[in-house]
């Protein structure tokens, strides 16, 4: 078998021609959203941090699941692992596109209007973890530490590469672990900083995993869709087979379970307990048309996806996989705008043509960047130990 | 495979050299020998006289009722729920190894897996004892089942306890079934190896005329993956619903959302510190030490090493989500977890659980038996203590300081407890005595000969 | 010579290879009803001798959506309609309250399936089988590998499939009693 992972000509020329579309719609995209920020800013912050967060998701999961893949090795992970790395080294850009968040913080969160605060004696009491400049303290720290994990990632893998050495596989195996913490401890802390406190007298401890949950949901069904992107193309053509799309499949499917899993336990604790400080963050959700949104939730992001994936025949097939995966991001778009949007309308369901624009807007432009990334680097790690195993999985 | 890269090296799954013969006169000779090692007898010995004082303690609770353990108002809930709860953690792990190992085809789990399986059922046994226990009147336990009576009265389906019987119920006959699945094969190597007649008959009438056909094995081996995959979700449920037993009610410290994952972590976590205490002593005592090598305990030192993280993670946000919240009593509760009458169980937890057990990110202490021993009964311990943390400290301060009170357990609460580790030791005794504490045909799969060659088409 | 009937001829082999590779010849040499007796399960004899997917998963799916059905139709029966009970304002039909149960009743009805469809379709509990009457077949349980041609396959011929299977390569051909 060929030893030649490199990106073919033909396979540049595919991935530059799908770079340069998604940069031109996510900027146009992007050029009315920025318009919408002068029509209506408060609008578009809300869209923007339900795009963001989406984005933020592919690129934190890619990071978990490699971290991930790491320490429980496996097939799965070694054909994945050059999207992986990919997407994790977009973290500045997704620095970079945080600034409008930072920038509107005043406008997006309540706890960051001093007038609201000091009418309220809770949010008085919150006030020593929720305000702005400790907000931007900890946002610089987590952008930060996702930094220093991707690019370890990236120059023990580029190490490996090169020397094809031992210690490099150790390296990465040795930051494994410790990664991994430090993500589940930032996401976490990003979460609640990010989603929970728009709504800032509610709390609960599941919310961290939650984010996390669907995290790994819209990083696997985005590497999913461009593991199969790369499957009709030498030189990943010759690499990908039925197995390892089946193995994606079953993880995809885990991992649905698991967001279906923690979103359910958060829902029967609070809707039992019926306490007067949580119920009301549900209660928003099952009134004024939210609810239908989230009944569209448990249809279309648990109920259909599982049902269709406990097919091994769907699982192993290229096509139908993709439609899947594709049909999850978009309803990971649609759960985090059911984790944001009815903050800002109790009352009533609220649409906004930016709420669709900003994800739009933000995949574009971040698809474009990662392409480029993707097509830096060679499509299998050369000098894994684990290789030949992968390439032989039946 | 280029030269230039090896993978790290790791001991092997199974120690080179044996053969389909050797693997299955080496596991079956353990049942079938007519002579009973002394370890065993007095080790029997000692936890059937445990089991004795399970039986007084039940049979005096019966005759006085249940105050005769510490449990009074406002701690409802002593060591019967404390001791429930640890219990079927235990019995986690057993099914971990059986269906989650086996879905992710982790060949290593072959040495372990049937006797793990037979220590979550003893465990579910130990654990299914207290609720009913408890219950005060426990001969009336099948009031519990929904069933057609002359009262007209149903179960009332929005209780968490009642979604516990259904739980614990099913969980211990899927349990029952899979053990029982996985035992057929080897059932029948014991029908064709033993010389007695009587236990060629018994394992005969057991093995049901198990004849190792292809065409049996292919619909055995499909039975075996739906089986692990309905286990799966099912031991996550389990949990689930024990945490569930807690959360849905209102008592801070016991409602909040984070409980379902991190009691599951926490079963895993103990569960295979429980395997680990039991396999140690067992492959020393049988010298098995070639079908359960250091991989298997360096393997279930890192699944402990990173359940326990997200046990430890799920101490953290507790902590950090109760300052949050600022809600006074969610904040008052944990405190009084840190710094109150129990805060040395607190703490004891915390060292157990969370400071000892990252030492097990170093390999040397993986490498360590005698280390990795007393690891898991630290762990072990800690668990215990953890439930005894959430149970009684988020009890003993009601919402009104009228009501405040403290959990003293009695003897009885000890001898129960005393009597259920015997009922388990010794439930485990006989399982290794008469059955094969280690499934002999899937070790027979993963010996190197097992691989099939054939010619290219 | 007028001799007692017989079940087959079963031979016996060594490893498991041999054993798929006899199991290809006899297929390819027309023989239809054949079995192989191996002491752990060989995915290859499956490919070997034919061997379709079976049924089981179906029964299972079956199984679960009955279980599922009945454990939620349980609850709503006896909490809506049969003793209608106000607890804590909560609605007489709480949907989230009545997923665990039924998730629990699913598992177990599937599970349940599971185990007795296999039984079934294995044709078990049979505590006789011709096979058993071969003395060597004890190994079948421990390492040695078997196949039988059945005298019922029309291919079938005392001495002509003997000498077939001793042309394979078998450490023994044994006649199985009926």
């Amino acid at each position: 078998m060929s030893r030649d992972f490199d990106v073919s000509p033909e396979l540049a020329r595919d991935i530059g021609r799908l770079s340069s579309r998604a940069r031109i719609v996510g900027g146009a995209a992007l050029m009315l959203c920025v318009f919408g920020a002068f029509v209506s800013p408060d609008q578009f912050l809300r869209s923007y941090l339900v795009g963001y967060m989406l984005v933020l998701g592919v690129v934190l999961g890619s990071l978990a699941i490699l971290m991930l893949h790491q320490l429980t090795g496996g097939a799965w992970g070694l054909v994945i692992r050059r999207i992986l790395e990919a997407a994790v080294r977009t973290v500045p850009l997704m620095a970079l596109l945080f600034l409008p968040l930072a920038l509107g913080v005043g406008r997006l969160y309540k706890w960051a209007d001093p007038a609201l605060v000091s009418g309220d004696p809770l949010l008085r009491i919150k006030s020593a973890y929720l305000n702005v400049p400790f907000f931007m303290g900890r946002a610089v720290l987590y952008f930060a530490a996702w930094y220093l994990l991707a690019s370890l990632m990236n120059k023990y893998s580029a190490e490996q590469d090169a020397a094809g050495a031992n210690p490099a596989a150790e390296k990465l195996q040795k930051l494994a672990g410790p990664g991994l913490l430090v993500y589940g401890g930032t996401v976490t802390f990003a979460a609640i900083d990010w989603i929970m406190s728009l709504d800032p007298h509610w709390f609960s401890t599941i919310f961290g995993i939650l984010v996390m949950g669907g995290q790994a949901v819209s990083a696997l069904a985005f590497v999913i869709v461009i593991t199969v992107f790369l499957a009709r193309r030498k030189p990943m053509c010759d690499v990908i087979t039925p197995a390892h799309l089946h193995d994606l499949g079953k993880l995809m499917f885990a991992f649905v379970m698991l967001w279906a899993y923690f979103s359910f336990s958060q829902l029967l604790i609070i809707w039992s307990a019926n306490l007067p400080e949580e119920i009301p963050w549900y209660l928003r959700r099952f009134n004024h048309g939210w609810q239908w949104v989230g009944l569209a939730i448990i249809v279309f992001h648990f109920a259909l996806p599982f049902v269709l994936l406990l097919s091994r025949d769907i699982k192993r097939d290229n096509r139908r996989l993709t439609s899947i995966a594709l049909w999850l991001l978009v309803m990971r778009c649609v759960d985090l705008f059911f984790l944001v949007a009815p903050e800002f309308s109790k009352d009533s369901f609220a649409f906004h043509w930016l709420d669709p624009m900003a994800p739009i807007g933000l995949g574009g432009v971040w698809l474009s960047s990662f392409l480029l990334q993707l097509k830096k680097r060679a499509l299998m790690p050369v000098h894994d130990p684990h290789l030949e195993e992968a390439l032989t999985r039946p | 495979m280029s030269g230039s890269s090896t993978p790290p090296i790791q001991p092997p799954v199974l120690d080179p050299g044996q053969t389909f013969g050797s693997v299955t006169d080496k596991i079956s000779s353990i049942v079938l020998t007519k002579r009973t090692p002394l370890v065993w007898l007095v080790g029997f010995g000692i936890a059937f006289s445990l089991t004795m004082l399970l039986l007084y303690s039940i049979g005096y609770l019966v005759v006085k009722g249940i105050g005769i353990w510490g449990v009074n108002v406002p701690i409802g809930w002593g060591f019967d729920i404390v001791n429930f709860v640890w219990w079927i953690g235990i019995g986690h792990a057993g099914t971990l190894i059986s269906a989650i190992l086996l879905l992710l085809r982790q060949t290593w789990r072959n040495s372990i897996n049937r006797f793990a399986e037979a220590m979550t059922l003893f465990a579910v046994a130990c654990a299914g004892l207290y609720p009913v226990l408890h219950l005060g009147r426990p001969w009336l336990m099948y009031w519990l089942f929904p069933y057609p009576n002359t009262m007209g009265l149903w179960p009332q389906f929005r209780s968490p306890l009642v979604w516990d019987v259904f739980a614990v119920s099913t969980y211990a006959s899927v349990s029952l079934l899979f053990w029982f699945v996985g035992l057929i094969p080897d059932l029948a190597t014991l029908r064709d190896r033993s010389k007695k007649r009587f236990s060629r008959f018994t394992y005969g009438i057991l093995a049901m005329g198990w004849r190792g056909s292809a065409r049996h094995w292919q619909v055995y081996e499909t039975c075996s993956l739906l089986l692990a995959g309905l286990a799966t979700p099912l031991v996550v449920s389990v949990h689930t619903v024990v945490s569930f037993d807690f959360a849905v009610g209102l008592i801070p410290g016991w409602h909040t959302t984070i409980f379902p994952p991190y009691f599951v972590a926490g079963a895993i976590y103990s569960g295979f510190a429980m395997v680990m205490t039991l396999a140690i002593p067992l492959r020393k005592i049988y010298g098995l030490e070639g079908l359960i090598t250091m991989r298997h305990l360096q393997n279930m030192a890192k699944v402990m090493l990173a359940t326990g993280l997200i046990v430890a993670y799920g101490y953290m946000v507790e902590a950090f989500m109760a300052w949050y919240s600022g809600n006074p009593y969610e904040r008052y509760m944990i405190w009084n977890r840190m710094t109150g009458p129990y805060a040395m169980g607190y703490w004891a937890l915390i060292f157990c659980n969370v400071i000892a057990p990252q030492t097990l990110w170093f390999s040397k202490v993986r490498n360590s038996v005698p280390v990795l021993f007393a690891m898991s009964i630290i762990v072990n311990i800690g668990m215990w203590l953890e439930r005894f943390i959430i149970v009684v400290t988020s009890l003993h301060r009601d919402f009104l300081p009228s009501s405040w009170g403290m959990y003293h357990p009695t003897a009885w609460d000890w001898s129960t407890f005393l009597g259920t580790i015997g009922l388990f030791a010794a439930l485990l005794f006989l399982f290794v005595r008469f059955l094969p504490m280690i499934s002999i045909f899937e070790i027979r799969q993963i010996l190197p000969q097992a691989e099939v060659t054939e010619p290219p088409k | 010579m007028i001799s007692k009937p017989i079940y087959g001829l079963i031979a016996e082999f060594d490893n498991p290879s041999s054993l798929v590779a006899a199991a290809r010849s006899a297929r390819a040499a027309g023989y239809r009803k054949l079995d192989a007796y191996t002491p752990f399960p060989v995915e290859e004899l499956n490919d070997a001798l034919d061997l379709h997917k079976n049924k089981l998963p179906l029964l299972v799916l079956i199984g679960g959506l009955l279980g599922c059905l009945g454990g939620y139709g349980l609850e709503y029966w006896t909490t809506v309609i049969a003793y209608p009970l106000n607890v804590g304002g909560r609605p007489l039909h709480s949907i989230p309250s009545f997923i665990p149960v039924a998730f629990e009743t699913t598992i177990l009805a599937a599970a349940v399936t599971a185990v007795l469809g296999m039984l079934a379709l294995n044709g078990l509990p049979m505590p006789y089988h011709p096979v058993f009457n071969v003395e060597r077949f004890a190994l079948a349980s421990r390492s040695r590998f078997f196949l039988c041609i059945e005298a019922a396959d029309p291919k079938f011929d005392r001495e002509g499939t003997a000498k077939f299977l001793e042309l394979l390569g078998p450490r023994e051909v044994s006649e199985v009693a009926e």
